[in-house]
């Protein structure tokens, strides 16, 4: 006698809130409030873009920055293109670089406050670029580089130091931040030792400021960012795995180790890429991904996300610090600060004794 | 005597001894070379050789500014270490200083007030403020101000402050030169006018501190023992936090914010007299300015011919003297 097992019908099995998409085998999953939040960021920096284009010393309706964009002749070529495109693509970069940084950052540290301007990274870069400027190094093809090494190499030191038997999130974002103020002060040496002019170019570098920066620092930068594209695509897969327990992740069979490496490593090499390209813009990278987490409400941070909103922090800081005190300017990093640097305290008055 | 205390006053002597060492090396190292002889020489017998010179109208008054400012922010680290029991609370991990920074950039820029006795007060307040501002913010949520808390808290404060400084710097290019002395630390370029307006502001604080010594003594054995020893503990806190404000605001309003030099030197002397503030607070006051003396000296020798501010030279110091404290100790979580 033979006995037919009556299976349910296969259910198409889904977390609420995700959508599917189907290519022949390939599958990715999408958080459908996510989508809409990218768009919709997408859409706000593309406003933003075309502002920051139209407003300056002299003022340029949208219909001209658009044609200038698409490419057609315009009479404000030179102050549109030539002028304000450069460092708004700069700015673009920078911050999508700080975004994503940030959010890997923070997913390895499992810790809202950990980010690369707090564990020492942008000084790392910072006194990595100002120390080959001491030495001669002054081409912006080569500085990106310099400004790599720095940042991993603080990024390992702070991890060495910090290392007693384990790695304990705070023993570390504590080191992180006494090693922040000695690469700083180091900083403040090289540029004491330079010679007048590379005094003076580090200390513009140093501000974190997109004045004066175009092509010739985005150029390198987005290099970086397209090598890094593959490794990115992984990471956003990885990120969730990461973002469990330990428990949990172990028991899917994460090797949760190498991942965490990976994403720290990436995490590090994208900030001190775009320290390399503006200078230290302080907070973008704590700032980004939160928001963007709270935006879509999704567990991890996304990935996406946090790279527009990164970008949008910039640019809307930039062309505040353009113009709310023009004919004078300030460094964007500035504002950044002025307004990261409350919500790191707000993230402390919320923090819980253990999390 | 006993044995401890003839070891504490054994070790009170030797700071003693190496305070006058880092004075005649203030004195006599610097882009000119000047022998021991001639400093002597300019101080006792008023040369008028061009050494003697050199000594009296530049080493002379940094020499006195880096003492007093030395000593002031050692105590005020040893005060703000006893008030908080936090090892690593200092006037300048905690944003204190760029506080009072900010308070004189002000004076200078918006009130128009360009004399130390005048803008000393606008530092106070800034420094006061900084310090209630991070000690709510640190103090708040569960688990009161840990370490973490607080060095982020402080993080986070000291860069507002500072941008809010280049803010100011910026767009106030006329004055950007009476500035560049808060924006980094530094005890040179200082007249012996400074110091004679600054030390009775520095005098009420280190009195204040010495007479809590007991206080922080029973405070350190926690709130509710030292409660029960008869310490009114918030008048207790109240005092340190006055006298805190106090050494810092004076301090950068003589030299501009300096780091660390609060953190390291009450360590060292803990180490080497013990716990009891009333060797503590002498003993910090006599090697904070051997350590600001000495970082000074070699911040004037390490890139000859230029200078390196001495915040610089003891940020760099101090900075091991955290990440031993932190590796040492189990840090409670934020």
């Amino acid at each position: 006698m033979t006995r037919v097992v009556e299976s349910p019908p296969p259910v198409a099995a889904r977390p609420a809130g995700y959508a599917v998409l189907r290519a022949g085998r390939c599958s990715v999953l999408l958080h459908r409030r996510a989508v809409v939040v990218a768009v919709v960021l997408a859409v706000l920096l593309a406003v933003t873009v075309v502002a920051s284009l139209c407003l300056g010393q002299s003022y340029v309706s949208p219909g001209e920055v658009v044609r200038v964009l698409l490419g057609l002749p315009s009479p404000d070529e030179l102050v549109v293109g030539t002028l304000r495109l450069p460092r708004l693509v700069t700015g673009l970069l920078v911050g999508a670089a700080f975004g994503l940084a940030g959010g890997l950052i923070q997913t390895v540290a499992r810790n809202p406050l950990a980010s690369p301007d707090v564990i020492g990274v942008t000084h790392g870069a910072g006194a990595a670029t100002v120390a080959a400027m001491t030495f001669g190094v002054t081409s912006y093809a080569v500085l990106p580089y310099v400004s790599v090494a720095g940042g991993l190499g603080a990024a390992l030191l702070v991890y060495l130091l910090a290392w007693r038997g384990g790695l304990h999130a705070n023993r570390f974002v504590l080191i992180g931040i006494g090693i922040s103020v000695a690469l700083a002060s180091l900083t403040r040496l090289f540029v004491t030792k330079g010679d007048y002019l590379v005094a003076q170019q580090a200390k513009v570098w140093l501000t974190g400021s997109l004045n004066g920066r175009g092509y010739d620092q985005a150029a390198p930068l987005a290099t970086i960012l397209l090598l890094l594209l593959p490794f990115l695509v992984w990471a956003a897969r990885a990120q969730r795995g990461a973002d469990f327990g330990d428990d949990t992740a172990v028991a899917l069979g994460i090797r949760l180790g190498r991942v965490r490496l990976g994403l720290s490593a990436l995490g590090v090499v994208l900030a001190s890429a775009a320290t390399a390209a503006a200078g230290p813009v302080d907070f973008v990278a704590l700032l980004a991904p939160q928001i963007a987490r709270r935006l879509t409400r999704t567990p991890h941070i996304p990935p996406v996300c946090s790279a527009l909103m990164g970008a949008l922090i910039v640019v809307v800081a930039d062309l505040m610090a353009r113009r709310l005190l023009s004919p004078l300017e300030l460094p964007v990093g500035v504002f950044t600060a002025v307004v990261g640097a409350p919500y790191l305290m707000w993230l402390i008055v919320r923090s819980r004794a253990r999390r | 005597m006993s044995a401890v205390t003839r070891r504490r006053v054994g070790w009170t002597a030797a700071a003693l001894l190496l305070l006058l060492l880092a004075v005649l090396l203030s004195l006599a190292v610097g882009s000119r070379p000047v022998a021991p002889g001639a400093v002597w020489d300019a101080l006792v017998h008023g040369g008028q050789s061009e050494n003697a010179q050199v000594v009296r109208s530049l080493r002379v008054p940094r020499t006195v500014i880096g003492v007093l400012v030395g000593a002031a922010l050692a105590v005020a680290g040893t005060v703000l270490q006893g008030i908080t029991r936090n090892p690593i609370a200092e006037p300048g991990i905690l944003g204190i200083s760029q506080g009072a920074s900010v308070g004189v950039v002000c004076a200078i820029t918006f009130f128009g007030v360009h004399t130390l006795t005048g803008y000393v007060w606008y530092a106070f307040a800034g420094a006061g403020l900084a310090a209630v501002a991070i000690y709510a913010v640190a103090g708040s949520g569960r688990g009161g101000a840990s370490p973490v808390k607080l060095a982020l808290a402080g993080a986070a404060m000291n860069a507002f402050l500072a941008s809010v400084v280049s803010g100011i710097v910026t767009t106030d290019a006329r004055a950007l030169d009476e500035f560049r002395f808060w924006d980094v630390g530094s005890i040179s370029g200082r007249d012996l006018t400074i110091a004679g307006q600054v030390w009775p502001f520095l005098t009420v604080g280190l009195l204040l501190a010495f007479a809590l010594a007991r206080g922080l003594d029973a405070l350190a054995l926690g709130d509710d023992v030292a409660r029960g020893l008869g310490r009114n503990v918030p008048l207790l806190r109240a005092t340190g936090a006055l006298s805190a404000t106090l050494l810092t605001g004076a301090a950068v309003a003589a030299a501009g914010p300096i780091a660390f030099t609060g953190l390291a030197v009450p360590h060292i002397a803990r180490a080497l007299v013990g716990p009891a503030h009333r060797w503590l607070l002498p003993l910090a006051a006599l090697l904070g300015p051997v350590m600001l003396l000495l970082a000074d000296v070699l911040g004037r020798i390490v890139v000859r011919p230029s200078e390196v501010p001495v915040a610089v030279m003891t940020a760099l110091a101090g900075v091991p003297f955290l990440v031993v404290l932190v590796r040492r100790k189990a840090v409670p979580a934020v």
